[in-house]
């Protein structure tokens, strides 16, 4: 690869003197070489994407504020997350006559009820978002009067969903179902703060296990 | 029959383009990347679709299997302000010098009365030992507000609002744009396999500093449809 510098070698017929013909180039490889540890060297200790994140809100603690009361739902549908990736779900207000229902965090599990569940909402916002792909980006008016419109929808949408943990269910797990709700578009869920109650684990121990 | 001449060619090579493709690319990684902060445990998220990114100005939470919780300020500026604090609230005392390196030393996970010490190891030796801290006490079976990762959010949520104000003062004396969103938000970062009772026990904690949004970093998963 090195340039052979040939040439100039003026040993032979002491004669004239001839100017020494010097070559214009220069060896380049050790920049080459260089340049190419640099190149590793940044590729290799950048972090190319920055890290996604997924937000989540937590009501201020209800200690603190003693007098509110604790809004009782009907119709919510409640998720039971618990270890060994198991998640049951059932409608309404709880009571020994409860069914549970097994499901599973794949797309036909989780996703498809929330789906179903929420198949109000869903159709009203594909609907304005289909207006929104017709109307002109830089109509900010009107595409400011469809986002209100969406955020409307959103809060007078009928599904509530509460989420409950036990001690086995890990993170993932948690993060899994808030990914389901902002797939299925679920304007209203909570967390909450107490794990299953005692007619829940009851339930549970009396569900087949897989 | 003649002899076959092969023409001589010259061996070397006019290597200017690949230099200029290799220099092009240095550059191009040079001006792109942002260094990966050092850290204490390896943490492998759970994924999500999500596609918000993270925030620049971040208060980062970090919780391991184990639970352990390591906390870092990207703010530099906060950061050096939120330590000043926690070292007259703990009575611990450290140099100027140490502070600089406490700065440097990347997330936090271990009790303020450890600190003098860790900071007085040498740089190889203090990643060991970083790695084997037993994290920032939040004990809450004991009162929430006493625990020392309570304090640090508390103190670094009130620097962290003063130094937004600074800057906001700044820019308007000088008349430059200000950027109301890059404020500092909490992310919390936990393994796949942490209980989540665990993750939740972290942010009451948080809670009780009265943060209530958390950003979680999830890994990148593929837009379902």
């Amino acid at each position: 690869m090195a340039e052979i510098q040939s040439g100039g070698d003026s040993s032979g017929k002491g004669g004239k003197k001839r100017a020494k013909k010097q070559s214009t180039k220069v060896d380049m490889t050790p920049l080459v070489d260089l340049a190419f540890l640099l190149l590793t060297f940044f590729v290799l200790t950048s972090t190319f994407s920055k890290p996604k994140v997924l937000r989540m809100i937590f009501p201020e603690k209800l200690e603190n504020q003693p007098n509110v009361k604790r809004p009782e739902v009907k119709d919510a549908v409640t998720i039971l997350v618990t270890g060994d990736d198991r998640i049951f779900y059932y409608t309404g207000a709880i009571s020994a006559a409860t069914q549970l229902v097994e499901t599973d965090y794949t797309k036909n599990g989780i996703r498809k009820i929330l789906k179903e569940k929420n198949i109000g909402l869903l159709t009203e916002l594909k609907k304005l978002q289909d207006k929104l792909n017709k109307t002109d980006e830089k109509d900010t008016a009107a595409t400011n009067a469809i986002d209100r419109e969406v955020k409307l929808k959103q809060k007078e949408s009928k599904l509530v969903v509460l989420v409950k943990n036990d001690d086995k269910a890990t993170y993932k797990n948690i993060v899994d179902v808030m990914d389901e709700f902002m797939i299925c578009q679920v304007a209203k869920y909570f967390v909450t703060d107490e794990g299953f109650l005692p007619l829940e684990t009851k339930l549970i121990s009396q569900m087949p296990s897989k | 029959m003649p002899k076959v001449k092969m023409p001589r060619s010259n061996p070397s090579l006019d290597m200017t383009p690949m230099v200029d493709l290799a220099f092009l690319l240095v550059t191009f990684f040079m001006l792109t990347s942002s260094f990966r902060s050092p850290e204490p445990v390896l943490i492998d998220p759970p994924a999500s679709t999500t596609e918000k990114e993270m925030p620049k100005q971040v208060f980062l939470v970090t919780i391991d299997e184990t639970g352990r919780v390591f906390i870092d300020i990207t703010n530099a500026a906060v950061k050096q302000n939120v330590l000043r604090k926690m070292m007259k609230e703990y009575k611990v005392g450290l140099t100027d010098e140490d502070v600089k390196k406490f700065i440097g030393s990347g997330p936090l996970g271990m009790q303020m009365a450890q600190l003098p010490a860790f900071l007085a190891l040498e740089t190889e030796k203090r990643n060991k030992v970083a790695e084997a801290a037993k994290g920032v006490p939040y004990d809450t079976a004991q009162k929430i507000r006493n625990c020392e990762l309570f304090k640090w959010t508390l103190n670094a949520r009130i620097e962290a609002d003063n130094d937004f104000k600074q800057r906001e003062a700044d820019a308007e004396a000088k008349n430059q744009p200000f950027d109301k969103d890059n404020y500092m938000q909490f992310v919390v970062k936990a393994a796949k396999d942490t209980k989540y009772n665990v993750v939740k026990s972290v942010i009451d904690v948080l809670r009780e500093a009265r943060v209530s949004q958390f950003q979680m970093i999830t890994g990148l998963e593929a837009k379902p449809e």
